[in-house]
């Protein structure tokens, strides 16, 4: 672990000074929290993938101002949902996510109900960006609420309110469907 | 029977476990860096509009400048033709009231030669 940690401040150290390769090391280190982050909020594999890759590419720019691993995965974090935030609000007026669309989005092999977790991620996909942001942050990432406003810089309390009406929508959405099933 | 809070939170947390990018993900960001950092010829001409634009501008000014020009003098002309014309015919009445006053001057001289 300790090991782990110093090949990470090696390759940031590394790759502020320029060299490709640690980038590419820290790229790839990080790329499944940065996508997966992406894929929650976009719901689209394509659109997901542009908006790592532009994630990656500000890191790039920015790699003198990250100081730290934490504040790496923070600020990747940070990035990530605010760019993804931008391009739903830019695309709010085009686009609604179908419930079939979920179905584009593969299952993980291990999943003990894949049915109830696409259903899941379907309605998660559907809670206002926002609110996504905050369940995708809850329980993707496993942060605690004061994480989570520090991340989206937003009162902790918006963030509680979020995800209390965010259970409440996703069991009564879950609740409905099984009726009508 | 009900879904508790832990339950669902629970299926979330499996619902919304990471998923890996496509295979090749890195190399896919390394060369769209690459195509972004490459110098695009067209970049350098991104600017060449503003000496452009001024060029243009001066070009119009010029033009409007002479058709302006043009049609003072033009205009000129046009007045000076107008005053030559009412000159002559001022010129033309001086002559005929010029004539008629002689006229009527010389007619009691050769009425009283001729008495």
């Amino acid at each position: 672990m300790a090991d782990e940690e110093g090949a990470e401040c090696d390759s940031l150290s590394r790759a502020r000074s320029g060299d490709a390769a640690a980038f590419s090391a820290l790229v790839r280190r990080h790329q499944r929290r940065v996508y997966s982050l992406a894929l929650r909020m976009v719901w689209d594999r394509h659109a997901a993938e542009d908006l790592a890759q532009e994630v990656f590419m500000q890191l790039h720019r920015r790699l003198s101002r990250v100081q730290s691993d934490a504040h790496l995965v923070f600020w990747l974090r940070q990035v990530t949902l605010r760019l993804a935030i931008d391009r739903l609000r830019r695309e709010a007026t085009h686009r609604v996510v179908p419930l079939e669309e979920g179905l584009d989005v593969a299952a993980e092999p291990s999943e003990s109900d894949p049915l109830l977790q696409r259903r899941l991620r379907t309605l998660v996909a559907q809670l206002p960006a926002a609110a996504r942001a905050v369940v995708v942050l809850r329980y993707q990432e496993d942060l605690d609420p004061l994480d989570i406003a520090a991340t989206l810089d937003m009162p902790i309390n918006t963030v509680k309110s979020h995800l209390k009406r965010s259970l409440e929508e996703l069991r009564a959405q879950l609740a409905a469907h099984a009726h009508d099933g | 029977m009900p879904m508790t809070d832990d339950d669902l939170e629970a299926r979330l947390r499996g619902a919304l476990r990471p998923t890996e990018p496509e295979v090749g993900f890195a190399a896919r960001l390394a060369a769209r860096m690459a195509r972004e950092r490459a110098p695009r010829p067209w970049a350098a001409l991104r600017f060449l509009w503003v000496p452009a634009a001024l060029a243009a501008t001066v070009v119009v000014a010029m033009m409007v400048a002479h058709q302006r020009e043009l049609r003072v003098e033009r205009e000129g002309l046009a007045a000076r033709h107008q005053l030559i014309e009412a000159l002559r015919v001022t010129s033309a009445k001086l002559d005929l009231a010029y004539r008629g006053v002689n006229e009527a001057a010389q007619r009691p001289a050769t009425r009283d030669s001729g008495a």
